[in-house]
C-alpha cells in the first residue's frame, strides 16, 4: 500500500517537474503605473507599503523621488512614471511603494496601483518589436483576459 | 565546523598573529642593535612554545613542526647562551628568524583563508636544522674554553638537605645554601589566598623551562603551614648559576600574582652582612657563603642593601581583554540609538503640557540624563579607537627586507605612531601604507649611494611615516627624499597608456601628479618583486576612499615625494544644527559653524561676476546661497534679508552659508546614503549622508568641506 501511495506521489512529482520544464513558470507581481501594466518576478519584492513619508534629496535626477525611512532604514524611492517621461506620480490612495531587493540593493518603485501575484510562464513572454527604445520593459505578454503586461526590467533601475 | 571549533579558530589566529607580531617587533628591535637579548632569546623560545601547542591542538601541523623546530634550535641557544655565537651566526640566526616569521606567517594566513596548509615543510625543517648543526659544531671546537657548570650544579644538590629545612620562623632571613650564587626573592601579590600554592606554580612554571634552582621554603608544595611566611616575607629561589638565574628573570615577569621581585648576590649580601650577628652560623659551618642569609634581611631591609643595578621589578598587569568587534559595533548603534531616544523624549511637544513646576523638574533629571548619555557615547566611541603604531612597525620590517634586497641604504622615521583611530581605518589604511613604503624605497629612494651624495644629499635615504589628528580628520603621510616625481614624465606616461582625459596643455602640475593614482599607470620600466606592476596606486586610492578620505600627492624634483591620507574619523554620531532650505531639512556639524547672524542688503560685496561675498571679522567670505546650490526654492525668494547666514570653517576652507532658518540643536546618528545613490555621487555635491530623527523623518547631513569645494573651487 505505502509503496503505492510513495510511487503515485513520486509520479506526481515527475508530472509536475515536466511540466514546469514545459512552462518555465514564475510567480509575478503586476502593478500599474502611468496606464501600463507591468509585471515582475516575485524574487525581487521584499514588500508593498503605502503608508510613506519621501524626503527629497538634492543634486538627484528628478525620477529619483528622494528616500524614506523604512522601520529604520534609509531606502531610496524612484518614480518610475517620471522615467517614463510621465509627470510625478500623484499621491492618491492607491499609490504605493514597491520595494525591491536588486542583487542586495533595496530600492523601492512608486507605482500607481498593484494588481495581483499571478503565475508567468516566461517562455510565453516576447521581445519588443521596438528594440532600444525602452527604459523599463524588456518584454511584452498577452495575460489569459486579454490585458497586455510588459515585463519590468530590475536591472534597468541600477543603469539609469 | 562546528562553532565551538570556529570560536577556537578564532582565538588561535588572534593569538597567533600577537605573537607572532610580538616576535617581529622583538627581532627589529634586535637587529637594530646587532644582537638577541637573553631575555629575548627565552621569549622567543616561549612565543614558539606556545605556537607550538596551539597549532598542534588545531591540527596545523606545518605550522607546529616548523615552530617545534625553531623551538628546538632557541632551546640549544638558550642553554649555551647567546653568546657563543659568533657574529656571522647571529647575522644569519636574524635572517633565519625572519624567514621563518614569514613562513609561520604565510601559513596562518592560510588558515585564515581556509586553504590548505603546506604538507610538506622538509625543506624548510632542513634549513633549521643545517643552521643548528653548524652552530653546535662550531661550538664544539671552542668546547675546552666553556666551563663546565652542570657538575657544580649536580654537586650542590647533594648539599641541599640540610639547607632545605629552614625553619618558618627564618623564613624572612636568606635561606642557607651553601653552594648558590645568586638568590632572587619574591613577594606575591597581597590577599591572593593560598600562598603556597601560587609559589608552587610559579616554581613549577620554572621548573619547566627547566631551571636548575631550589626553592625555599623547601616544601611549600605540601605544607599548608608555610602560606602564612609566604604571604608575609615571599618565598626564595637558589640558584647555583647566575645566568641561570638571570633567564629565570624572564619567566618569572610572565607570572600571575607576583608583587615584585629581586635578585640578591649571595656574595655580596654576605658582605655586608658580616658584621651582623648570624644566629644560625651553627646550623650550616660547611661553607662560609651558607651564612650568606641573615642581612637584618626581612624584604625590605634586603633591598636598601643589595647593589644598585639590580633593581625591583614589578611586573606590569595585564589590564587588556580583547572583544569582537562585532560587539563593539552592536554596542555603539546602540548607544546612538539611545542618544538619539533620549533627546525624542525630552523634547517631546506631550513635555509642554505639564505644569510649570513639574516641567522643571523634568528638565533637572533630562539635564542628567543627557550628562550620563554622552559619557556613555564619549566611552563607546573610545573603545573602537586603537593606535597606529601596530601598522607602522610592520613598515619597519618591509623597509628592512628591501633595504637588503634593493640593496639600499635606507631608514625608516615614525612620527606619531601613538595616534589613535579607529580600528576600521586601521585596518584599512595598512595596504595602502604598504603600497606607498613599498613605492618609495623602490622608486622614490635614488638606486645608489653616489647619486644621492651627487644630489647632495645624505648618503642613507629616509622615509618619513607620520600620523596626525585635526579636529575631524586623521593625517597619514609618508615623504621620502628621493627624486621626486617629475609632471611631464607622467604625462608622457598617461599619454603614452591613453589616460589623459583633456588636452596635455590644460594639466597643471598638481593634476599631472595625481594621475599616478589611475589604474593602469606605472612609471617603472621594470616590474620588480615589490612594485611596479602598475597595480599599486589606484588600490590605494580605492581603499583610502572605501573609508571617505583623500589621497594628495606633492613631489618637488630631485627633492622627494609626500603622499598625505587624509581620512575622516568616523563620526558615527554627531552634534549638528538643524536648518531649513524651502521644505528641506539639513543637518550641518556643529562643529563646522562659526557664528549665524542675519545680514542687510548693504554688508553683501560683489564682486565683478555677479558672486557674493561678505565681511567678517575683517576678513572676506564668500556666500554660498543654499538654495541655488541645491536648486530648492528658497521660502524667501531673493530676499537675502529674510534668511539667516551661517557662518562655517572646516579645515582651511571657510565660507557663509545662506539658509532660510535654523531650527536648532539636535544630535544625529549618521547612516551613510543607500548604495543606490552611489553614482550620483552625492558626497562631491555636499551630502555626506542622513540620519532618522526623532520623529521618524529624515534629514540630510552637510559635509562643508565639499559644498566649499563643489561652489568655489571647482565652479
Amino acid at each position: 500500500m505505502e509503496e503505492n501511495v510513495n510511487q503515485h506521489a513520486l509520479s506526481e512529482i515527475d508530472d509536475e517537474t515536466v511540466e514546469e520544464e514545459n512552462l518555465d513558470l514564475k510567480r509575478c507581481l503586476s502593478f500599474v503605473s502611468g496606464d501600463i501594466l507591468f509585471f515582475l518576478s516575485t524574487e525581487y519584492v521584499t514588500e508593498i507599503i503605502n503608508d510613506h513619508n519621501i524626503t527629497s534629496l538634492p543634486g538627484v535626477p528628478p525620477y529619483v523621488r528622494g528616500v524614506l525611512n523604512l522601520r529604520g532604514s534609509i531606502l531610496p524611492v524612484v518614480d518610475i512614471g517620471v522615467i517614463m517621461g510621465h509627470e510625478e506620480t500623484a499621491y492618491s490612495q492607491k499609490t504605493c511603494i514597491i520595494v525591491l531587493n536588486i542583487d542586495g540593493m533595496p530600492v523601492g518603485i512608486i507605482v500607481d496601483s498593484v494588481r495581483s501575484v499571478l503565475d508567468i510562464d516566461m517562455k510565453e513572454v516576447q521581445a519588443l518589436p521596438l528594440k532600444n527604445r525602452h527604459k523599463l520593459a524588456n518584454g511584452m505578454l498577452k495575460l489569459a483576459n486579454g490585458d497586455i503586461a510588459m515585463s519590468f526590467d530590475c536591472q534597468s533601475l541600477l543603469k539609469e | 565546523m562546528d562553532s565551538t571549533m570556529e570560536g577556537m579558530l578564532e582565538t588561535y589566529l588572534f593569538e597567533t598573529n600577537d605573537l607572532l607580531d610580538k616576535l617581529d617587533e622583538m627581532l627589529m628591535k634586535d637587529e637594530q642593535e646587532g644582537d638577541f637579548s637573553t631575555d629575548d632569546v627565552n621569549e622567543i623560545f616561549r612565543i614558539m612554545h606556545t605556537i607550538k601547542g596551539s597549532s598542534a591542538m588545531m591540527e596545523f601541523t606545518s605550522i607546529s613542526v616548523i615552530a617545534h623546530k625553531i623551538e628546538d634550535l632557541f632551546f640549544v641557544i638558550r642553554d649555551k647562551g647567546i653568546d657563543f655565537l659568533k657574529p656571522q651566526d647571529k647575522k644569519d640566526l636574524f635572517d633565519l628568524m625572519f624567514k621563518s616569521e614569514d613562513y609561520l606567517r604565510g601559513e596562518v594566513e592560510k588558515v585564515e583563508n581556509g586553504e590548505e596548509l603546506l604538507k610538506d615543510t622538509s625543506d624548510f625543517e632542513k634549513t633549521i636544522a643545517d643552521f643548528l648543526v653548524r652552530i653546535q659544531k662550531d661550538e664544539e671546537e671552542e668546547e675546552g674554553k666553556v666551563p663546565a657548570a652542570s657538575d657544580n650544579a649536580k654537586a650542590s644538590a647533594s648539599t641541599d638537605n640540610k639547607a632545605a629545612s629552614a625553619p618558618s620562623d627564618a623564613d624572612h632571613k636568606l635561606p642557607e645554601d651553601p653552594t648558590a650564587v645568586k638568590f632572587i626573592h619574591v613577594d606575591l601579590e597581597e590577599g591572593v589566598g593560598m600562598e603556597n600554592l601560587r609559589a608552587f606554580m610559579i616554581v613549577t612554571a620554572l621548573r619547566d623551562c627547566d631551571f636548575d634552582f631550589r626553592e625555599y621554603p623547601r616544601d611549600l608544595a605540601t605544607n599548608a603551614q608555610t602560606a602564612q611566611p609566604i604571604a608575609d616575607n615571599g618565598f626564595y629561589l637558589a640558584f647555583d648559576d647566575s645566568d641561570q638565574c638571570n633567564r629565570a628573570l624572564a619567566v618569572l615577569k610572565t607570572q600571575a600574582h607576583i608583587r615584585s621581585y629581586e635578585v640578591i648576590d649571595s656574595s655580596k649580601a654576605e658582605e655586608k652582612a658580616a658584621p651582623a650577628p648570624a644566629p644560625e652560623k651553627a646550623a650550616a659551618s660547611q661553607k662560609t657563603s651558607a651564612n650568606a642569609g641573615p642581612a637584618k634581611a626581612p624584604a625590605p631591609a634586603a633591598k636598601a642593601n643589595k647593589p644598585a643595578p639590580q633593581q625591583s621589578h614589578a611586573p606590569i598587569k595585564q589590564s587588556l581583554i580583547s572583544v569582537n568587534l562585532q560587539k563593539l559595533d552592536a554596542l555603539q548603534n546602540l548607544v546612538g540609538e539611545i542618544v538619539i531616544t533620549e533627546s525624542m523624549v525630552t523634547s517631546s511637544p506631550v513635555l509642554k503640557m505639564l505644569p510649570q513646576e513639574a516641567f522643571d523638574s523634568f528638565t533637572k533629571s533630562a539635564r542628567q540624563l543627557r550628562k550620563l548619555t554622552n559619557d556613555l557615547q564619549d566611552i563607546s566611541m573610545s573603545l573602537r579607537m586603537v593606535s597606529v603604531s601596530g601598522v607602522f612597525q610592520k613598515m619597519n620590517r618591509i623597509v628592512r627586507d628591501m633595504t637588503k634586497k634593493l640593496n639600499k641604504d635606507v631608514r625608516l622615521t615614525l612620527v606619531g605612531e601613538d595616534t589613535e583611530v579607529d580600528k576600521s581605518i586601521v585596518d584599512s589604511i595598512q595596504d595602502p601604507i604598504m603600497h606607498i613604503v613599498r613605492n618609495s624605497m623602490d622608486h622614490g629612494i635614488e638606486e645608489t649611494k653616489e647619486e644621492r651624495i651627487a644630489a647632495g644629499k645624505d648618503p642613507q635615504g629616509e622615509i618619513v611615516l607620520s600620523a596626525e589628528h585635526t579636529s575631524n580628520e586623521v593625517i597619514i603621510s609618508c615623504s621620502d627624499d628621493g627624486y621626486g616625481m617629475d609632471p611631464q614624465k607622467m604625462l608622457d606616461k598617461a599619454e603614452e597608456k591613453g589616460l589623459l582625459t583633456k588636452p596635455r596643455s590644460e594639466y597643471t602640475d598638481s593634476e599631472a601628479l595625481h594621475l599616478i593614482l589611475l589604474p593602469g599607470f606605472s612609471t617603472n620600466k621594470e616590474v620588480t618583486e615589490y612594485s611596479g606592476r602598475g597595480v599599486g596606486m589606484d588600490v590605494v586610492k580605492r581603499n583610502v576612499e572605501s573609508v571617505g578620505g583623500t589621497v594628495k600627492i606633492h613631489s618637488e624634483k630631485g627633492k622627494g615625494t609626500t603622499i598625505t591620507l587624509k581620512i575622516p574619523l568616523t563620526m558615527a554620531i554627531v552634534d549638528g544644527m538643524k536648518i531649513t532650505v524651502g521644505d528641506s531639512i539639513f543637518t550641518i556639524p556643529i562643529a563646522d559653524i562659526q557664528q549665524s547672524f542675519k545680514v542687510t542688503k548693504d554688508e553683501i560685496i560683489l564682486d565683478e561676476n555677479g558672486n557674493e561675498m561678505i565681511e567678517r571679522m575683517g576678513e572676506f567670505y564668500p556666500v554660498i546661497r543654499l538654495d541655488r546650490f541645491y536648486g530648492i526654492p528658497s521660502l524667501y525668494g531673493d530676499n537675502i534679508e529674510d534668511g539667516i547666514m551661517v557662518w562655517v570653517e572646516n579645515g582651511d576652507r571657510s565660507c557663509v552659508l545662506y539658509v532660510d532658518d535654523l531650527i536648532g540643536e539636535q544630535q544625529v546618528v549618521v547612516k551613510p546614503l543607500p548604495v543606490y545613490f552611489n553614482s550620483f555621487r552625492l558626497k562631491e555635491k555636499g551630502i555626506s549622508g542622513c540620519s532618522i530623527l526623532g520623529d521618524g523623518n529624515i534629514c540630510i547631513i552637510l559635509d562643508i568641506a565639499n559644498i566649499y569645494a563643489a561652489s568655489i573651487e571647482n565652479a
